[in-house]
């Protein structure tokens, strides 16, 4: 976000808080975010366990807990499988006698890494197209358009799965990876859509004018003048591709086509020990643990989602109590 | 008006030709050559092999072999032969499709049923009674269900309404696979209907609580717009009822946006269904297409990403006919 009243500007103080003599600060947008956003409830509460997940996972290393892979056994040398949560194992133990607790935190690196991935390449792909076509205009913008509508059309998860089998080939090993570029190609689509939207409004107004007279170039016009003033939807749309990618890549893991295991992901583990559970071994904490680690982070992902537009969208009044 | 539905078919014509050869050229570069079954038989000659490989054409290069695959698949009216065989054994393509697609619409329909009577009503009451005990509880719930992948939920109402349920009760409620017990033919007519319900309400019920929490959010949102817009303000102002106002002001126009939800949603439910099906063992379409995916069988892959992609296209097209059919602000360029 950029404080938009920079510089030696005196302060602008709103007619409002003077009559009522609320407020003496300068109201910047930076605040007007923070306000709002702080007023959403749930979304701080979202921001927050979003933060512990992130930092569980990030520090996994430091965290007294099993290797992820690794077979357990007894002092008798046994291998202890499919173990319900105890003392020793809170989050008991896998068909293969592998530690779910350290398997959830370590599946959620994966999965974390895959949805953010995801994001930052929706994020990249979808504000270029969408600002090329918005500022441009003309042919130029007909054509990523009618591109955009395309991939907008194709049938999402027949497609997915279509190409997760084949990149997984391409790139043995590094499903994380091949799973993030897989998602961003499909998913960038509603992005550029909402930024040529913005710029197409952004561009006609007065200080892109200002800036063009003053003899900017386009590329600086594009990224320093109108993309600050985009922000915002970007922002949010990002978020959102977030917890959709997390959900995709769980639902393709469940498919057969995600990470493929010893390596855990979420929806892999779920999906696993929804097979075993349902096939009458009762293991229900094979299911339960990384399904609600899942729910949880993607929860907190919409809600945050909501937030920020809510706090972004300058449209928005302060009704919400 | 003509010339806009014109310009889109075109547009989806080109779409559905691109969605072809994407699906085509991955299809080809996945590994698993579709003979690799017949090869790993020690009994099928190599000579064998290259007849067959001849009879599918699978030693014409990738692109001769597309332009014979579209250049039939098109001529859809040639039942059964048109979209080609399956590289399994002596069935049709078309037939195993068609087969399939009831499986997929009984699933499909009672489920978007459901979601559509249950999740819109539920909108426009949250939308009535906005920040109620009741508002808060559903949204929430909404909000959770929007955030669970299908498959946990349909594995949790396995694991819980099918496993758990019989485990207490003693008695077998719901099924968890299939579209009918292997005895339904020698059943009365009573006890069909009873058993098709058994399998049913499991695998539809999954698939349209997700549909409820979407529905219901948009038609909240859809709703809460239009009462506080100044058309609304007009009519309480003029004195009328409350059932008045809402019913006949608010609700007719809540319900547009809802209706462009809904078509949109039937081919995300038709793509999806690939997963429910799986879960639930259905024998519908989108299991057809998993394992003809694990098997190469490309022709199957193609003629259902092909009938998925036709469904997303007019479902599209349909959408924006009925909004602006509803909505006369809209216009079309």
């Amino acid at each position: 976000m950029t404080d938009r009243p920079s510089g030696n500007e005196p302060p602008v103080y709103s007619a409002l808080d003077e009559a009522e003599g609320l407020s003496v600060e300068p109201v910047t947008q930076w605040k007007l975010f923070k306000t709002r956003f702080v007023r959403h409830r749930l979304a701080m509460l979202a921001a927050v366990v979003l933060g512990i997940i992130l930092l569980l996972v990030l520090f996994a290393d430091l965290l007294p807990l099993q290797s992820p892979t690794e077979q357990l056994s007894d002092e008798n040398g046994r291998i202890v499988n499919l173990l319900s949560p105890r003392g020793e194992y809170w989050f008991g133990t896998d068909e293969l006698g592998q530690d779910v607790m350290a398997r959830v935190v370590y599946g959620g690196r994966t999965s974390l890494t895959v949805a953010v991935l995801t994001g930052l390449m929706v994020a990249t792909f979808g504000t270029l197209v969408g600002s090329i076509a918005g500022y441009y205009g003309g042919w130029v913008d007909t054509l990523l358009m009618r591109f955009t509508d395309l991939i907008l059309s194709l049938p999402l998860l027949p497609v997915a799965i279509v190409a997760a089998a084949w990149l997984r080939e391409a790139f043995e090993g590094r499903e994380a990876l091949s799973l993030s570029i897989l998602l961003g190609t499909l998913l960038w689509g509603t992005l550029a859509r909402i930024v040529r939207a913005e710029f197409l409004s952004l561009r006609e107004k007065e200080f892109v004018e200002a800036a063009r007279a003053a003899g900017a170039r386009d590329r600086r016009i594009i990224f320093r003048h109108i993309l600050p003033n985009a922000l915002s939807p970007i922002i949010v749309n990002a978020t959102l591709v977030i917890g959709i990618a997390i959900i995709l890549e769980a639902a393709l893991s469940f498919l057969g086509f995600g990470v493929r295991p010893p390596e855990p992901a979420w929806g892999q583990m779920a999906a696993n020990g929804g097979r075993l559970a349902v096939g009458g071994s009762g293991a229900w904490w094979l299911v339960l643990f990384p399904s609600f680690a899942l729910i949880i982070t993607v929860l907190s992902v919409n809600f945050l989602g909501d937030g920020l537009r809510d706090a972004l969208d300058p449209t928005q009044t302060i009704e919400r109590k | 008006m003509l010339q806009y539905v014109v310009r889109r078919l075109v547009y989806g014509l080109i779409t559905l030709l691109a969605l072809s050869i994407i699906t085509f050229t991955l299809l080809q570069n996945t590994g698993g050559d579709p003979l690799d079954r017949l090869k790993a038989n020690p009994r099928i000659t190599q000579q064998t092999i290259q007849e067959m490989a001849e009879f599918y054409g699978l030693d014409q290069p990738a692109t001769k072999q597309y332009l014979t695959w579209a250049g039939n698949f098109v001529q859809f009216w040639n039942y059964p032969t048109a979209w080609g065989r399956s590289f399994q054994g002596p069935q049709q393509v078309q037939e195993l499709v068609i087969n399939r697609l009831g499986g997929t619409a009984r699933l499909m329909f009672t489920a978007l049923g459901l979601a559509v009577m249950i999740g819109i009503p539920l909108g426009i009451y949250q939308a009535i009674r906005q920040y109620s005990f009741f508002d808060q509880a559903t949204t929430t719930f909404s909000f959770v269900t929007f955030s669970t992948p299908i498959f946990v939920l349909g594995i949790g109402l396995q694991i819980i309404l099918a496993l758990k349920l019989e485990q207490w009760t003693g008695v077998k409620f719901f099924y968890t696979s299939g579209m009918n017990s292997t005895s339904f033919s020698d059943l009365s007519f009573g006890a069909r209907i009873g058993d098709t319900l058994q399998h049913l309400v499991l695998p539809a019920v999954s698939i349209a609580l997700i549909s409820i929490a979407g529905y219901s959010r948009y038609q909240r949102a859809s709703m809460l717009e239009v009462l506080h817009s100044d058309y609304l303000r007009t009519a309480k102002a003029k004195g009328l009822s409350r059932r008045s106002v809402i019913v006949k002001h608010a609700l007719r126009n809540a319900l547009i946006p809802v209706i462009t939800l809904v078509s949109l949603d039937v081919a995300g439910v038709l793509g999806g269904a690939v997963i429910t099906e799986s879960i639930f063992a259905w024998p519908g379409m989108g299991r057809l297409y998993i394992q003809a995916i694990a098997i190469n069988d490309w022709p199957i892959v193609m003629a259902v990403v092909m009938l998925i992609g036709f469904m997303v296209v007019v479902m599209n097209l349909l959408a924006d006919l009925a909004y602006g059919w509803l909505d006369p602000r809209v216009r079309y360029d």
